[in-house]
């Protein structure tokens, strides 16, 4: 085949892969809120993966929260400080996932800092809480399974009384808004014992042929709104008794959250009784697993009791996290564990379950903690991690603080885009003019430019920032002044009386040097940005280094390929 | 064809004795800048010095005097306080001290506090707010500073690569020379030194030096044709006015682009695309009077041919 055919070729499968690379982003961009709305409800975190795959914002554009940490090591014993770091992730990690960001970025910085970033989250003073807190450590007994089996069926009805209620008040309102059609100006109270005996009714009106099929599934569900979402696992080793710990999918935990906040059912729940979930999920069947507990209130052992905490191997070879106890924190250990055998042993961070292992034998002086069959160094590592950050807590400073406010972030996005489409256009409209036919060309290639380096953007799931969009500005500068290098000799080579062509070819010739070293000095400097940039400056650096780079191919090649599909020139509209 | 520039024979290099004393003043005054920045006595950004952003909306006008007047007489006499174009929200403020605390209190709530008494009438709501204590800025100059040495040695090999020694050090002196000026009227304009702008420092530093290349490739194509002795000075001249359409159309694209990130690209890119634009008109002068010149003085002490 001849060049010209190839780069045709190139080129066409080039816009397929910069549409199929831009086509999420694409989506998510011209989705309106509704139809986010629709599509979450059609399909439950369906937006949330969407804009996983698509270009993502930085926190100046979106909103959100960015915090460095420092960690206080002049605060720390020196034996303590060399994965105080770690911990004090570890524990932030645990928080942050109860908040619902989606991508949160939370790693190490240097030596003592730690970077936090959630995206979409304004509530500056919850993220100082949530990020600033020193983590507490305790251990806890758990609930009988039977108390705990009565409190949460008592949570089911009390749940399906409330939806009931509110079902009702529903269908008054309903009632009450039609009844004001018709008698406008003349609102019959309603009674509300009337109202709840015309509840069928008003369902067979609603719903028409289908009402009991609905009925029914509205009613099974409403028999155990709660305890249909667990699965209970806990077993004691020896005896075999079931705990109340219980899996629930982690697509189901914010329903669970939002039934266990209702007032009514907050106040059954007795004080001595408390519901935790555990810090993070595990994976079970192939799905994400939360872990829901019953736990007696009471504080049984303080963490930071807990010495000498180290990842060891049991008799078989498995993963064990051992520790040491000395003085009367010892005896009390002993106590405690002597008390409950064969019972499990809840151990609590921030309120969260990190896990509950069995107690085997009584602990006095050495305690071993196994790893339940399944688990892997990770878990242990882990369980290692967050037992010492209740022992040795790492205090933490905040030594940055950046809050953009949502509204901010779409006026920047705004003006982002304002000020790229005029500038793009008086640079389109100068060249045109300029260069007439030959500009348009220089035009076209301008926006396969822009085009490409967005489509580059999103199938990278680079982030956008607003120094970001400068650098796409910049890019229209590099890239238009390839073109005039080019066009400038043509013009040259014309007035010293060549052909057409020949001056086509020549321009394009003499000129390659001259661009390939102007887009280098520009990689240089996108390049170092890169690698010392911060968040923002570093979307500079992408965009920038992103937008050169390819304008090497179409200022050059897609403008050369289009003066080559005519072979022979009389004149040329220059 | 439509051209702005006729076919031109200006004699360029025979005002470089002019040019010479204007870019030493930009350089001095570049150099001022930079001494007051590595002594940290430039107008430095929070970002690089510390200190606390405030950025909010009253729901009723207010004069930013009285606004500027309770801020500053109230603890925080180096405070600067901007109205900010904001679409839909009226009434925004962007305020900036140096302080991360005042008393016992954060910075960010004390300027609440000031607010709240000084403007009880008037709901304010904090919109956007940054605190950067002073470690995190040392960590920024630090990065900073690594971004310059590693673009600056970056250039340099490239330069060293692309150019024979005397032109490698002329084109250095001239990128140098660009973005010293530029830092230089900053500091005389007391624009605060941002990491955005020392990203646009950096970029131009790119920009100037692509402009130098252009005109240097022209020169070494055309000392390839004439090789006759005493021919240099006018080799260069013609080079320079051969590349003269092109310097002046990409500085007239690329200062749109930037007039227009300047107008419509809203607060945090303003000083960024200002950089820019005085980058652009001085990185045009420098290719055309110092770059080339220094090349011809060169030649001029030391005759030889020019590679």
């Amino acid at each position: 085949m001849k060049s010209q055919t190839w780069r045709l070729v190139i080129t066409g499968v080039l816009i397929v892969l910069a549409f199929i690379g831009f086509w999420n982003t694409l989506k998510l961009w011209t989705l309106s809120e509704a139809d986010k709305d629709r599509m979450e409800e059609l399909k439950p975190g369906s937006v949330n993966e969407l804009e996983r795959k698509s270009m993502r914002l930085g926190l100046d554009l979106q909103g959100g929260i960015h915090v460095v940490l420092r960690v206080m090591m002049e605060k720390i014993e020196p034996s303590a400080r060399a994965d105080a770091v770690e911990r004090a992730i570890q524990v932030i990690r645990n928080r942050v996932d109860f908040t619902g960001v989606t991508e949160p970025i939370i790693q190490k910085q240097g030596d003592d800092r730690v970077i936090v970033d959630l995206p979409g989250y304004t509530d500056a003073d919850r993220a100082e809480d949530i990020i600033g807190q020193t983590a507490q450590l305790q251990f806890k007994l758990m609930e009988t399974y039977e108390n705990a089996e009565i409190l949460l069926g008592k949570i089911d009805s009390v749940v399906a009384e409330v939806r009931k209620t509110d079902t009702t008040q529903m269908i008054a309102d309903l009632e009450e808004s039609s009844s004001e059609q018709f008698e406008t100006g003349d609102i019959t109270p309603i009674d509300e014992s009337d109202s709840t005996s015309d509840e069928e009714d008003i369902f067979a009106e609603l719903l028409g042929e289908d009402s009991a099929d609905f009925e029914e599934e509205f009613y099974s569900s409403e028999t155990n709104p709660f305890t249909q979402y667990l699965e209970q696992w806990l077993r004691s080793s020896k005896s075999g008794a079931p705990w109340p710990a219980y899996y629930v999918l982690g697509k189901d935990r914010a329903k669970l959250e939002r039934m266990l906040a209702m007032p009514q059912v907050q106040s059954i729940v007795p004080p001595d009784i408390q519901i935790a979930w555990s810090t993070r999920t595990e994976v079970r069947n192939a799905q994400d697993v939360y872990i829901l507990y019953v736990l007696k209130s009471k504080v049984q052992f303080l963490g930071k009791y807990l010495e000498n905490i180290k990842m060891g191997r049991g008799q078989f070879q498995e993963p064990t996290v051992d520790f040491r106890l000395t003085g009367q924190a010892a005896a009390a250990f002993a106590r405690l564990t002597g008390a409950n055998i064969d019972k499990p042993l809840a151990i609590v961070i921030d309120e969260k379950v990190e896990s509950a292992p069995i107690i085997n034998s009584k602990i006095r002086n050495n305690g071993q903690i196994t790893m339940s069959s399944g688990a892997t160094i990770q878990d242990a590592k882990d369980l290692e991690i967050v037992l010492k950050a209740g022992a040795l807590p790492a205090p933490v400073e905040i030594i940055e603080k950046n809050v953009v406010g949502p509204t901010m972030g779409s006026d920047s996005i705004r003006k982002g885009l304002i000020s790229t489409l005029i500038g793009l256009a008086l640079v389109v409209v100068f060249i045109g003019v300029y260069y007439r036919l030959s500009g348009l060309i220089a035009d076209l290639a301008l926006l396969f430019n822009i085009f490409f380096l967005l489509a580059v953007m999103a199938g990278l799931h680079a982030t956008l920032t607003m120094p970001g969009i400068a650098g796409i500005i910049l890019t229209v500068g590099i890239s238009v002044d390839a073109n005039i290098l080019i066009f400038e000799r043509i013009r040259e080579e014309l007035r010293t009386g060549k052909t057409v062509r020949a001056s086509i070819d020549a321009g394009y010739n003499r000129a390659l040097l001259t661009i390939v070293d102007s887009h280098v000095t520009t990689l240089i400097t996108a390049g170092a940005l890169f690698l010392f940039g911060s968040g923002p400056i570093k979307g500079f650096a992408v965009s920038l280094f992103c937008g050169v780079t390819i304008s090497l191919y179409t200022a050059v090649v897609i403008t050369k390929t289009i003066f080559d599909i005519r072979k022979g020139y009389k004149t040329l509209s220059i | 064809m439509f051209r702005i520039l006729k076919e031109t024979n200006i004699n360029f290099i025979g005002h470089r004795r002019k040019a010479f004393l204007l870019s030493l003043l930009l350089v001095l005054l570049g150099g001022t800048a930079f001494v007051m920045v590595l002594l940290d006595k430039a107008n430095m950004g929070i970002d690089f010095a510390g200190g606390t952003m405030l950025q909010g909306n009253f729901e009723n006008p207010i004069s930013i005097s009285d606004l500027r007047g309770a801020i500053t007489g109230n603890g925080f006499p180096e405070a600067s306080i901007q109205e900010l174009e904001r679409h839909n929200v009226p009434n925004s403020y962007i305020i900036r001290v140096k302080e991360t605390t005042a008393g016992e209190m954060k910075a960010i709530d004390r300027l609440m506090q000031i607010i709240q008494e000084n403007f009880a009438e008037n709901k304010f709501t904090r919109d956007s707010e940054h605190t950067i204590g002073p470690a995190v800025g040392e960590t920024l100059k630090k990065s900073a500073r690594w971004a310059v040495l590693i673009s600056v040695l970056g250039m340099i090999i490239y330069i060293g690569l692309r150019f024979d020694f005397r032109s490698g050090v002329a084109a250095t002196v001239a990128t140098f020379h660009d973005v010293l000026a530029v830092l230089g009227i900053f500091f005389i304009l007391n624009k605060e030194i941002t990491l955005l702008v020392v990203t646009a420092l950096l970029t131009l530093a790119g920009y100037s030096l692509t402009d130098t290349v252009v005109v240097y490739d022209r020169i070494r194509e055309n000392l390839k044709k004439f090789r006759k002795k005493g021919e240099f000075v006018g080799t260069v001249n013609r080079s320079i006015n051969e590349v003269l359409s092109r310097t002046v159309m990409t500085s007239v694209t690329s200062l749109l682009v930037a007039i227009s990130l300047f107008i419509f690209g809203g607060e945090v890119l303003h000083d960024f695309a200002l950089a820019l634009m005085i980058g652009i008109v001085v990185g045009t002068y420098s290719s055309i009077f110092v770059a080339s010149p220094i090349v011809v003085e060169w030649e001029a002490k030391a005759p030889r041919r020019f590679k």
